[in-house]
This record gives structure tokens, sequence and C-alpha cells, in this order.
């Protein structure tokens, strides 16, 4: 007996496949180096400790697994801090694939100055194109994915693009005039995080409005200032480009890179979806028009 | 806008402006203090015929015919009851006085022109182009609202008939 969660999940994992002009079933999981690591739906209360208790590991060799509890104290100590209304910081990501050493430097906090944001800015759009392949740049190799729960769907953000974890606040304020998934502008050390409502953005056809006030973070795309809300935060996973059902039509929804059968979720293409979201701002339009 | 900009501070660079700030929908708003030219309690506003919607009537201050928009319907909020707090803000923009009303006043903030960023303008609404910027001020947002924008050429020309 599926759930209502698993069966929306599989309804819109259908119709995402649907769209995809050829299928071809996923690479067997058995094969995958971190094939154990699977998304383990939990209670929409859980904290992702829990979550991460649940994860299965294969047995492996000690440098991975080292890496994997080095990844999951980085998450975990986000989500312990995240109640405070403070900064939480995560550990800092390049916008350009890195070796896997360096994706588990020690969590740091960031000073963001408006010059880094432009540059990064800059980087992120240029990263944004997919090769000959069928597979955007960040995903040549193997890569990290964040897997998060919205609206009772799972969604993984590669890690390559992602900037910081927020709590969301009351401080969240709503600005009257924009879009109906804009949900606000969000206080936080690091500025004014623009907050899109990921579950009207992603599934506008089956948005529940008790997302509202469900979510509880906002994850940054990085080098922007724009930010998806999100319900839960699970663990981070790594991937391998065959474990994806990569979209060949982006047209439709230029945000979704693929799907992730294995983990029953959708991939987003943040930096197409963050170069979507700055370009729909018509202040920051007028501002970067040399004519305007 | 900047001739009524109250420049305050020595630096040119970087002058003090102030804003008159007041509650709608729960969030806070502020309008350039050298445009408010009162505060009052809510009065009686008498509806005006054939109106737009965005106007609720007029007021009788001190003998002159003031017109008071409906503030949440220009912003596109839901509409709010009358309290106690609730208050018409007399003010002066494109050479026309009308009051707005407001679910209260709060304050006047000082506020460094480098304080102020600029708001996001997303969609299609037009709604957004009522907003100067945004400010984070005292653990608060606060929300600028070009009053010169408040209505376009056209519907300050329709309030002078």
């Amino acid at each position: 007996m599926f759930s209502d969660d698993q069966r929306a999940v599989q309804a819109y994992l259908d119709d995402l496949l649907a769209e995809l002009p050829s299928f071809e079933p996923e690479a067997k999981t058995a094969d995958l180096p971190l094939a154990a690591i699977r998304a383990v739906p939990s209670p929409n209360t859980a904290p992702v400790a829990k979550v991460a208790t649940k994860v299965q590991v294969q047995p492996r060799d000690s440098h991975q697994e080292a890496l994997e509890q080095v990844r999951r104290q980085q998450l975990q100590a986000l989500l312990d801090r995240s109640p405070v209304p403070q900064a939480v910081t995560a550990a800092p990501i390049t916008a350009t694939p890195v070796p896997l050493a360096e994706t588990v430097t020690p969590v740091a906090e960031a000073v963001v100055e408006p010059q880094v944001l432009a540059a990064t800015a800059v980087q992120v759009r240029e990263d944004n194109s997919w090769a000959e392949n069928g597979r955007p740049l960040w995903a040549q190799k193997h890569f990290e994915v964040l897997l998060c729960r919205v609206s009772g769907l799972t969604l993984a953000v590669p890690l390559v693009a992602l900037g910081h974890i927020h709590p969301l606040t009351e401080q969240l304020t709503p600005i009257f005039g924009q879009a109906e998934w804009f949900m606000g502008l969000q206080p936080t050390p690091a500025g004014q995080i623009r907050v899109v409502n990921t579950a009207l953005f992603v599934m506008p056809e089956r948005y529940d409005p008790a997302f509202v006030e469900s979510a509880r973070y906002v994850i940054t795309i990085d080098g922007l200032d724009w930010g998806l809300a999100i319900d839960q935060v699970q663990q981070p996973t790594r991937l391998n480009p065959e474990d994806v059902t990569w979209r060949g039509e982006r047209s439709k929804r230029p945000w979704l890179a693929g799907t992730i059968k294995s983990a029953m979720c959708a991939l987003l293409d943040i930096p197409r979806m963050g170069q979507m979201l700055e370009s729909q701002d018509r202040n920051r339009a007028k501002a970067s028009d040399p004519l305007g | 806008m900047s001739k009524f900009m109250n420049k305050t501070n020595v630096s040119p660079e970087d002058p003090v402006l102030q804003w008159v700030t007041f509650h709608l929908s729960g969030e806070t708003y502020g309008v350039n203090v050298m445009q408010v030219q009162e505060v009052l309690r809510y009065s009686e506003i008498a509806p005006v015929p054939g109106a737009p919607a965005y106007v609720l009537g007029i007021i009788n201050l001190r003998g002159n015919v003031v017109t008071v928009i409906d503030t949440r319907h220009r912003f596109g909020l839901d509409p709010g009851e009358i309290t106690d707090n609730t208050r018409i803000v007399i003010i002066e923009a494109e050479k026309h006085v009308v009051g707005i009303l407001v679910d209260s006043v709060a304050e006047v903030v000082y506020l460094r022109q480098s304080e102020i960023e600029t708001a996001p303008n997303i969609g299609n609404d037009d709604g957004a182009k009522f907003i100067q910027g945004v400010c984070h001020k005292n653990g608060e947002l606060l929300i600028l609202i070009d009053l010169n924008k408040l209505l376009t050429d056209d519907e300050w020309a329709d309030l002078e008939t």
C-alpha cells in the first residue's frame, strides 16, 4: 500500500518522465558506489538527524565512509543551529565542481561582499550550460546533491550550486505586488534573501497552500540572493551521472535537470533556476541594461 | 522625489532620510517624512458615488475636502477592519494633498540612503512600482513607498475633478 505522499511522488515523477522523448531504465543501483544511500521516507516532523541514522551504508572503503561521516556531521551541525534565529551557514560551496576532498571542508562563516556576489553570479551563469552528452557541466562526473522535502515531494539540489541554509523565521516579510511564488524577503546575516515558494514554483498544479506554514528552511543559490523554501533537509548523497535520467527537452521546465528514480525525486538545475529567477526581476533587468 | 528628501546629514554622498512608518496588514511601511503633513485619527469618510475603487471617499479637513485613498486596495492587500489605531495620513504628492488609510502609525526612523536596498519587482503586478526600496531596521523590514507613484498621472488628474 502506498501512502498519499508516495502516490503524489509517483504521479509527479510519471508526469515528468512522460515529457522525456525517450526513457531509459535507471542504472542498476547495486552498481553504484553509494547506491545504498537512499532517501528514507520519514515523518514530516522527523529531524534530519533521525533520517541520517536510518541510512543504510553498504561496506565500502574507509575513505568514502569518512567523507560521508563528515558530511552528515556538517548537516547535523547546521540543523542543530537552525532554531536559533541567527545565521546558519552551510559548508562553503564553490560554483565549479571540485575534488571530493574539498567538498568536506569545515563549516565556516561566510562573509558575503556585494562584489563577491556579483562575481559569483557571473560564474553561475557561465556554468549554466549543458554538454553535448546531454548533461550539465556540473554533472560530467560524480556529483553530490542535498535531498530536500517540499510539500511531500523530495527534490535533489546539487551541492555545486548550493549556498547556505537559513531557518525561515517570522521576519520573512512578504512584499505586495510580486509574483505569487515570491514568499518575501528573509533577513539573514548575509543580507536579504529572496525566498521562493518552491512548492508553487515547481508544481503549481499540485500546490498545497499549507506549504507556507510548513516550510522551515530556505536554501540559497550560491552567489545569488535567491533561496528556495523547503520543509526539511535530508541527507546529502553522491550520484553518478548514470543515476539520473537527464531531460532531453528542457523548454517546458528549464529548472528540471532530470529525475533520480532511485531516490524517487526530481533533480533541480539550480544554476538554470538562478538564471531564471534573476531574469524575473524587472528592477535588476533595468539596472543591468546599459541603455535603460 | 529627490526634491522632497530631507537631507539632514552633512554627507552629500550618503544623506540621512527621515521616514514615517506605519503598519498595514502586519507589515511595516515607510513614507518620506517631508511628504507627510499630518496624521489624523480615523473619522467618518464620506463615500463618493462613481469614484474609483481605490478611493474610499472624502473627509473635511478644516474646511478643505481631502480624498482618502484605500491603501490596502492600492497595494492589493485584503480589506482590514477599522480599529482605534487606524489613522489617516495626510500626504502631499504630485502637488496633491490626499489621505491614505493605514492600520496604525508607528514612528519616524532615520535611514541612510546607503541602507536602502532595491526592492524586488517580480511578476506582472503593477503594484511593485509603488515600492521605492526596502530596508532592514531594528529587526524588521521596512517597505519604503514612493508616494508620487501611488497614482498614475491620469489618476492624479482625476482627483481634481
